[in-house]
Formats: C-alpha cells, structure tokens, sequence
C-alpha cells in the first residue's frame, strides 16, 4: 500500500459516496449508509486498520489523510441530512395545510346531575360555606317527627294542608322536610345550624305543574339570641346566593304551626323586575321562601328550652327552584326518567353547530 | 274566603283614596294572603221593582213564560225564561232603555212571536252567583215601580288564601276581616250591631229546656223560637253581599243565617218549631242511622255527637240538620240554634262521613263561644228590621256549661324587642294591641295582655303569639336586616348524608353516569310487564293511584323502565338513580339508601365488556368513595328478580360485607319487555349505601421510590373453564417471595390455541430487590419458584 493509492481510492470512495448519498431519501438510509461508509466496520474503518502496515514515517501523513477523508465524508453526510429534514419538515407543513383548526373535539362521554340535584348541590354550598351542616332523615316517616313534635296534633286543621300518604305499618311519607328540625334538635343540641334536603311527597293530582313527590331543603338555626331581623337577614343572603342577583324582598305573614311568628317571604319577580307578569300573577312577586321562628313546643319537643333559645327555620322548594332556573315548563318531567327532559342535548354528547327550538 | 269591601264599609271607614289592590296589598302585608282582587261592575241604570201579575208557560217552548207585570205606573207584558216564578213574586225589572254592563241596554223585542216589553234580570246578569236565568226575588217592602239603586250593584271582592287564616277563626267573617282593616289603617271599629239582650229574655214567653250530656264535644248551646222570617225573600242588599262572595241567594231565613256565618263566622241551624220542644246534646254509638236534610241516610260513626229532641235525633251537630224537622213551607215558627262544638268531635264525624259543610268546615276552627248569643242578638236585630211578619215566640236559651277559660298572657317588652331584633316601646305594644281588642295592664317590668275571647280559642297562648301581633303592625319589612352572631361549634357530621353525596358526585362526575329520579313505588303494570312479583313489598294505604301502592324494594325495575323509554332516543346511556328503597328484613320493611346504575348500549354481542367496564366502574367509585376494594362473589341468581342473568350475577363485596349485586339483564327479560331489546346489551349494578355509611378513611401510604430498578414478568396461568377467577385469586395471593411487590390482573383468555375446556388468566408480577440490581439469575430463581408454586395448587403455567 502506498500513499498515492489510498489517496486514489479516497477519491474513487467520495465520489461514490457523493452518487450513493443523491440517491437516499430517508434518514434512516442515510444513517445506514454513514454507517457503511465512516463507520467502524465501514471502508474508510478498514483503512484507519492498515496505518500500521505502512512505514513508520508515513504514518503521519496517512493518518492526516484518512482524518481529512473522513471530516470531508461526515460534512457530506451532515449537509444531506440537513437536506432531508428540511425537503421533510416542508412536505409536512405543506400536508398539513389541509389540516382545519376550527374543527371541534371529539368529546368524552360525561355524565350529568338532576337538574334538582343541581339545585341542591348549590344551595348547599352557599350554606356550608356559613358554617351549616347538611343533615338528613327518613323517607317513612312516624307521625311523631311529622306532625305532633312541629306542633300539629292530630285532627290539627293544618294536616288538611298536607295531604298525606298512609302506609300499611302506621308510618307515612314524609309531607315535608320539617321533621329533620327536631330530629337535629335531639341528634347535636344547641347551638344549632343545619340544612337538611329531601325528598318529600304530597296526597295531590299530578298535572303540569304539580307532583306528589318533590324536594325541598329545610333550615334551621338555632342559638341564645335569635331574632327576626336575623331571619331576614339569613333569607336575603341565601336568595342573593343561590339567585346571584340583589333581590327586593318583602315578608309578610304566613301560617305555619311550628313556628311563631310564621312568614311567607316573597322575592321581586325575576321576569318582569317587579313590573308585574303572567308569572307572578300581576303583583310583581315571587312567593319563595316560607319561613319563621321556631314554635316554643317544638323546640321543647326537640328537648331545647325555649326560655334560653330561639331560632328561625325555613323551607325553600328545591324542586321549584330547578323548574326556575332552568327553565322546566312541565314537572313532570323531572321524575320522568327521560333524559330529553333531565338535560340540555349539547350536555349529553356531540357538538352543538345550532340550536333551534321549536316556537 | 271572599270578601266585599261593600260589607267591611259598614263596619269601618277605609280610605277613600287607596283602591282595591292597594286596600288588599296592605291586608296581605299585615295579616293574611290576598290571593286575587275582583271589580264586581254591574253598570245598572234604570232596574226596577215588578211584581208578577200572571204568568204562563208557552207551549212548545222549553222554558218559556209569558208574565204581565205590575210595574207601578202600569203593567206591561214580558216573555221570561227564568224558572220557577209565580204571580206575587217580585223581581228586577229592566224596562225598554234600562241597562247592564252583561246584556248592553235592554229593547222591546218579539220573542216566540209575541211582543216582549223590556226584561225581568236574573241574578248572574247581576253579579251574583245564581243558576243560569235564575231571577231574584225581592221582598214585599219593595214596592212594584221602585227605582233600584245603581250603586248598590257594583261591589268590589277579594279573596283571602283560606290556608293563610286556618288558625284564625275570627277571620272566617267579614266583622273579624274589619277589625284588621281598622288597626290597619288607624280608625274606629263600628260596633256590631245587635238586639240589645234584655229584648231577648222576655219572662212572658216560654223557654226551650236544653240539656247537654258532654260538655266537652258541646260548650255551649244556645237556642231561641221565633215566628215569621221564612216565608219571604231577603232584602236586596243582603242578597247581592251574598251573590257577591258566591252564595247563591235561597230564601229569607236561609240567606239571614248564612248571612250571619259570614259575618260572623257563627253557623246557625232552624229546626221547625212545631216539632222540638226540648233539645238535648250528646253522642251515639256507631252504626246510629240518621237522614240529614239532603235526603242521605247516613251511618254515623262511634261518639258522633248528635241534637236529640226528647230523644229523638233532629240534628248532626255542626255538620246538618235532619230531614223530618226541616223547615217547610207550612212552619208556623223556627227554633233557631246557635251553638259551639269542639271542632275535634266535629271534624272526626264529617271527615268519618266524607261530609264537610260550611258549617262543619268552620267548627273545625275552634269558633268562640261568646259568639253563639251574638249571633242570635245580630239575627233578631236583622229579623226585626228587614221582616215585617217577624216575632219571638220565646226567650233566649243559653245552655253554657263549660265556659272558655280567660287567657292572660304575661310579655316582657325588652323580650319583645329582643325576639324582633328591632326596637320597640311599651306604648306602641299598648296600642297595637289594644286595636286588636287586647286588654292591656302595666305588671311591673313585664305586661299583662288579656285575650279576647275571638282569638282566645287556639289561636293566642304564648308570648311568641303576641310578639306576631305587635311585630306585624310594626310591619315585617320595617325590620332591619341583622345577621346573627354565632358560636363556633364543630357538629358531628351525618355519615348517610356523607356517603349519599360522594357516591352520587363520582357516579356522575367521574364516571359518566346520568342522574335520574324516579317515584318510591313500583308502578305494578311495569312489574307485570317485566315478569317481577311485588306483592312482598310494604303498601301505601292511600296511593296516588290504583298500581301504585308498593314501596319498591329495588331501584332496578324503575331503571329498567327509564332504560326502555330512553333506547328510543339514544343509543347508548349510563343511568344512576341514588334513593330509598324499603326491602323486608324479618318481620318489617326498613328504609335503605341505595344507588343503582344501569349501562345499556344497542350492541348484542357489548354484554361482558360493558359488564368488565361497569365493575371496573364499579371498583374506581369504591376507591373513590370508601378508600378500600371491591371483589366480586359469585351470587346465586334470585330468580324472584328477573333482572338477574343467572350465570352473571356477582354479589358485590367491600370489607367483607356484601354491599350489592352486579348483573347483566338477560336476553329472556329484554325480549319480554320488546323484542327490539334484544339487539342491546344492558348491565347494571345495585349498591346499598346504608352499609357503606361511616366507614373510616383507609390511608394508602406512599413508600420511597425503589433505590433499583424493578422488573415485571407475565405468568398465564392455565385453568379449568369453570373455575372462577376469584379461587385462582386466592391461589395466587399466598405465594410469597422476598422478591415479590405485587401481582395484578391483566385479562382472560379462552381461544382455540388453548386446550378444550381451559382458559388462561395472565398475571403480572413486580419484582426488586432494596439492595441492588435484579440480575438474570434472580428472574430464573423466581419464576422456577411461581410455577412450583402454580403446580402444586394443580394448575399449569402456559408456555410460549
Ligand atoms: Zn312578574
């Protein structure tokens, strides 16, 4: 082996390689052909093996010569690569022109509440961020927690207001949430503040806009100095809350035999402001909100004293509330099980491209 | 309860400058609810009186009459179609030119062929509530050719909620209704106007003994005998209040006495006089018979407390009178009764009846008994000035053996102020009160306040009861709003309540499931429909509707329900109910809280992958909910529940305790209720959250990161097609190896490369070590030692 000859063959091997590297498309073949070429097992690999079998003071210069090979094959090498991904990154952006961002996603299915559950969730947020605790009672209910301990004896007036379901074993439906009142009174003691929803179920004939079975959220709270102007003050808030607006509100008397004074609290119209609509039958409120100060015999039923306590308690129509907020024209489509009525169609699955309702 | 303000105008002088709505809205405000507001507008110009000279029906007519008419310049003839009228009778006249606002203004006209001079009015052209074409009658004071008075027709009515006055007996009459007005609005309340009581205890005239056996169910029973006041109409006025507030005027002593409940709120009853000479008070035994006065034998219940005379029953006391002592036209005199009953003896026998009367429905409010004179001196006082013929034909009996206690109620006006949170002074709470006819007296620091009798029968007892009263005229929304200040008290909190909430929020949140709601009781038709018996279950005595007497006892049969309706409209659903359910436990049914899913999707051959996704689902809402895992145990189908496939049905397991049941709904189920269900696959799941409630926390502790890299090795694991997973499980879990971190479950396997009547289950094992690198030698070491393990429990390792 001579100089002059690695040197012709050095040539001979980059043009080939030249040629070779024109015709490589990808960089996994690039890499394969670097490989075969500048690599250990490669020609030019082979060559650095011979620099021993020339004479010692060749050697230098062979070695120069191999190494200027191979910085020149490795730029080849290099530059083609760089070639390759830009003619790739090019092709790519050049496909994906195609590509349109304003198409939506496809969505997971999930899965969605009650709109009276809705309700309630919400509701009971507002009242445990004021420290209240969410209880709860029976369904079957005894005549005790229903009527007699809210201070409604039996052949009580106020039990046509309730018409009851009877079951067979003497117990009944409970007609309101009211009997969790002294059933939380029995189960902490004093002070007092819960909520308790539920569900509740009335003797009536059903139409668009009533059903016997329903929901509701009962207040409580109860402490030394309880007061009327606590009451309203309480009821404001919880309206301002769960209706996210400043409402006027005005009490006014009502009957309700576990409390005295009983109030019914009415809200201004959310239709019309106060103006007066079909809603609220031209009188510019909204009846809401029941309410009043717990009645003597049922803190006493509850084993409180009322020479040391008072407290105000109140009821709010969970049921109701969604059929407001959402929007629910018939009420019998809540227990229905049909989930056209239970949610809006742009929740369940798919895109929502327009919506037309039916006029 | 309708009211008219032409009626309260007599008792109080109401501003002239506020109208109906605002008169009303100021009632609703400080007393009771004003559900609606009505103008009573007649526009009457130029009615007269007529009295009926002849009259004769017109053959081949239905109901027409040709009348001549003594109009008082003259007579005239008119055709008529109102019933029952007869020469002597007077009526309203509209000659030619007269009007009203319902019938525009009255012509001559020609009807049936013959000429018909101007109109006799009947009642609803009026505004009273009246039977079509029915005339009003007028009395005999009323001479033919008497201009009627326009105004007197016009009225305005408002109606107050009867729920919102249930505890107010003295609000059941237009007097009770004035009395407000009057505190309302400042001014003197108008005496009521009666027959002074001396006229009444004339010594010369005989007296009706009354005898009352329990004083307890009767108060008082007070009784008078009069002469004269059926055989003719009412005044005018009187019949148009009455037509107004929606009764229909009948006759003179009928409209006299239900004029009186409605002013009042006193019921009164007349018996002919020719045939009681003695009453008595006391109650029957069950099974008594009695005929009341609309010609109904009834059977009265034990303790139905009855009017007897010498004996013999005349009346069901407070609810009605009996057939044979009715008044008739012959009666020469009344005996008219006023009495107080305890509105528990009366509301039991009318509700044992089914029978509620006006007079009933008010006894049920516990009415005063003072009131039971007062009505007999306002109705003598009446009878005197609008009937001529009127006479007592006895004096006064007044049998009152129980009095009603006095009430006396001490308050604390500091308390009061207090109680409202809003100030207010000794003198304000004097003159509130005492509008209200409160007697008030000084008591040191405190006050005495004296009920009156109307508001002493339930309605007034205890301080809170006068601290409404004052606070209402105070006026509610004169009271600043003031939140309250709270002692800081960390409550026990309710576990049911805990789990009810989580386990809904992750069924619906983190696992996709849509809420539904359904009623507590089966709907039996769909129990049939599916092939499900429910005739275990606890019962309504009184449901909704025949079919809907059963609590359920599952959440599955309405959800099946819910899942049929909605494969209509969708094509895959996840239902969730969360509820009571009442299933039998020995001897009683208790109340359980239960949360149910049903997964369906129209794909017959989705079953046992939706089946591994809802348990899957099933064991992410457990750790979610409970912190701990689930397994599944092979369940015994319970065939009484058809929703169970008999080889599917796992018992679902936490902590040990069999907390549900998982299933799919076999073919056999889905094609009975339509054969279209055959193409879809459901599965579904029950969960009793009563045994999940109050289960503690279980922390998963989070070790280091291993220092080594750990390595996992598959085993699959040959087994017979019949054994369960849940046997090979427990194989599996005791082998123990000091390199071993865990196993868990990758899939199932059955296929034709595997021998006949064999499946293979692959398992993944995690392996390490603390000190150093797991080398070669140690994964040979381990899996020699698995399949040793494998072998021995009589099980192979699949190879290759
Ligand atoms: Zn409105």
């Amino acid at each position: 082996m001579d100089l002059d000859k690695l040197q012709n063959q050095l040539s001979t091997l980059r043009a080939e390689t030249t040629t070779a590297i024109a015709g490589v498309v990808t960089m996994d073949e690039l890499r394969r052909l670097e490989s075969q070429t500048t690599g250990k097992t490669g020609a030019l690999g082979a060559w650095m093996a011979t620099i021993k079998e020339f004479p010692p003071e060749q050697r230098g210069q062979v070695g120069k010569t191999l190494n200027q090979a191979k910085g020149e094959l490795t730029k080849l090498f290099k530059d083609a690569g760089e070639k390759i991904k830009a003619g790739a990154a090019a092709a790519e952006a050049s496909k994906a022109s195609s590509y349109d961002p304003t198409l939506p996603g496809i969505r997971p299915p999930v899965g969605s509440f009650h709109p009276v559950t809705l309700v309630q969730l919400q509701v009971e947020a507002v009242f445990q961020r004021l420290g209240f605790l969410i209880e709860t009672g029976p369904e079957m209910e005894s005549e005790h927690y229903n009527f007699e301990a809210l201070n409604i004896p039996k052949l009580h007036p106020a039990r046509d207001m309730q018409d009851t379901f009877w079951l067979t074993n003497g117990k009944l439906l409970r007609t309101h949430t009211s009997p969790v009142q002294v059933r939380a009174m029995e189960r902490h003691g004093t002070p007092l503040r819960v909520i308790a929803p539920g569900r509740c179920f009335r003797y009536e004939t059903i139409d668009a806009s009533h059903e016997n079975t329903f929901h509701q959220v009962e207040g409580l709270m109860i402490d030394r100095n309880i007061s009327i102007a606590n009451l309203i003050a309480m009821m404001k808030l919880l309206l301002r809350e769960v209706f996210s607006q400043e409402l006027s509100i005005r009490l006014r008397p009502g009957y309700f035999p576990f409390v005295e004074p009983g109030f019914e609290m009415d809200m201004s119209c959310l239709i019309c402001g106060g103006g007066g609509c079909a809603t609220c039958k031209q009188s510019g409120w909204i009846e809401i909100l029941p309410c009043g100060m717990v009645h003597p015999n049922v803190l006493r039923a509850g084993n409180i004293d009322p020479h040391e306590f008072t407290g105000f308690a109140f009821g709010l129509g969970l049921t109701r509330l969604a059929m407001m907020k959402y929007g629910v024209a018939d009420i019998r489509g809540l227990n229905s099980g049909d989930l056209r009525a239970l949610v809006p169609a742009g929740r369940i699955s798919g895109t929502t491209v327009a919506e037309k309702p039916p006029c | 309860m309708l009211i008219s303000l032409n009626w309260i105008r007599e008792f109080v002088d109401l501003p002239a400058d506020l109208s109906a709505e605002e008169l009303a809205e100021r009632f609703t405000l400080v007393c009771a609810e004003v559900e609606g507001v009505e103008a009573i507008e007649v526009g009457a110009s130029g009615l007269i009186c007529a009295e009926i000279l002849t009259i004769e029906s017109i053959p081949g007519t239905r109901d027409l009459s040709a009348a001549t008419l003594n109009v008082g310049s003259g007579s005239v003839d008119t055709m008529t179609a109102a019933p029952n009228l007869k020469a002597g009778d007077r009526v309203i006249y509209a000659p030619s030119g007269a009007s009203v606002k319902a019938l525009g203004t009255i012509a001559d006209s020609t009807v049936a062929d013959r000429p018909s001079s101007g109109m006799i009015l009947p009642g609803d052209a009026l505004g009273v509530a009246m039977a079509a074409r029915e005339a009003i009658f007028l009395p005999p004071s009323i001479e033919p050719g008497t201009q009627l008075d326009p105004s007197s027709f016009d009225d305005w009515v408002v109606e107050v909620d009867n729920h919102s006055i249930n505890h107010r007996p003295d609000l059941w009459g237009h007097y009770g209704i004035a009395r407000e007005f009057a505190a309302i609005f400042n001014t003197p309340l108008k005496p009521y106007p009666v027959e002074p009581i001396e006229h009444l205890q004339d010594d010369a005239l005989p007296e009706i003994p009354i005898e009352i056996d329990d004083a307890d169910a009767c108060p008082r029973y007070s009784a008078i005998m009069m002469k004269g006041v059926a055989s003719q109409p009412a005044p005018l006025w009187m019949q148009l209040r009455l037509g107004h507030v929606g009764l229909r005027p009948i006759d003179g002593l009928v409209d006299l006495t239900n004029y009186i409940m409605l002013e009042l709120g006193q019921p009164m009853h007349a018996f002919d006089g020719d045939m009681i000479d003695r009453i008595e008070v006391g109650t029957v035994t069950a099974g008594t018979k009695f005929t009341t006065l609309d010609n109904i034998e009834r059977t009265l219940p034990d303790g139905a407390l009855m009017i007897t005379s010498n004996r013999r029953p005349v009346a069901l006391a407070g609810i009605m009178g009996g057939l044979d002592t009715e008044i008739s036209d012959t009666t020469q005199t009344m005996l008219l009764e006023s009495a107080n009953f305890h509105p528990h003896t009366i509301r039991k026998c009318a509700g044992f009846l089914s029978h509620r009367t006006d007079a009933s429905a008010r006894f049920e409010k516990s009415l005063d008994p003072a009131h039971t004179v007062l009505a007999i001196q306002r109705f003598v006082c009446l009878a005197r000035n609008e009937y001529k013929q009127f006479k007592l034909a006895g004096r006064l009996s007044d049998a009152y053996p129980k009095p009603l206690p006095e009430i006396s109620v001490m308050i604390d006006p500091a308390f009061v102020a207090k109680f409202m949170g809003h100030p207010v002074t000794r003198e304000r709470i004097t003159e509130i009160l005492t509008a209200l006819e409160f007697d008030v007296t000084d008591a040191g620091n405190s006050m005495q306040v004296r009920v009156p009798s109307f508001r002493a029968t339930r309605d007034i007892e205890i301080e809170a009861d006068i601290i409404e009263e004052v606070a209402r005229y105070v006026g509610y929304n004169n009271i600043e709003p003031d939140y309250p200040e709270v002692v800081v008290r960390a409550l026990e909190p309710n576990p049911q309540q805990q789990i009810e909430r989580a386990a809904l929020r992750v069924m619906v949140q983190g696992l996709g499931m849509t809420e539904v709601h359904d009623y507590i009781w089966y709907n039996t038709e769909w129990c049939n429909k599916i092939g499900y018996d429910p005739s275990d279950c606890l019962t309504l005595r009184n449901p909704a509707a025949a079919g809907m007497e059963r609590l359920r006892q599952s959440l599955l049969p309405g959800l099946l329900r819910a899942a049929n309706l909605n494969r209509y409209n969708f094509n895959e659903f996840k239902l969730v109910e969360l509820g009571s359910a009442f299933p039998r436990t020995g001897d009683e049914h208790i109340e359980r809280q239960r949360i149910a899913v049903v997964s369906a999707t129209r794909s017959k051959t989705a079953e046992d992958q939706r089946l591994s996704d809802l348990k899957g689902a099933i064991e992410t809402w457990a750790w979610q909910v409970v912190s701990r895992p689930v397994t599944f145990a092979a369940a015994s189908p319970d065939a009484s529940r058809p929703w169970e496939h008999s080889a599917k049905t796992a018992i679902v397991r936490i902590d040990g305790r069999d907390v549900g049941r998982i299933s799919a709904v076999p073919l056999a189920l889905r094609q009975r209720i339509d054969e279209h269900l055959a193409a879809w696959s459901m599965v579904w799941a029950e969960i009793d959250l009563v045994s999940l409630a109050g289960l503690d926390e279980q922390v998963s502790k989070l070790p280091p990161v291993p220092a080594f890299p750990e390595v996992d090795l598959d085993f699959s694991v040959l087994v017979d097609a019949n054994r369960h997973y849940a046997d090979i499980c427990e194989e599996i879990a005791r082998f123990n190896d000091a390199l071993l971190r865990r196993v868990s479950f990758v899939d199932s396997y059955e296929g034709k490369s595997l021998p006949a009547g064999k499946r293979a289950l692959t398992f993944r094992t995690r392996i390490g070590d603390t000190t150093r690198t797991l080398e070669d030698t140690h994964l040979v070491h381990f899996r020699q030692a698995f399949q040793s393990h494998i072998e021995a429990a009589g099980m192979e390792l699949r190879t290759g």
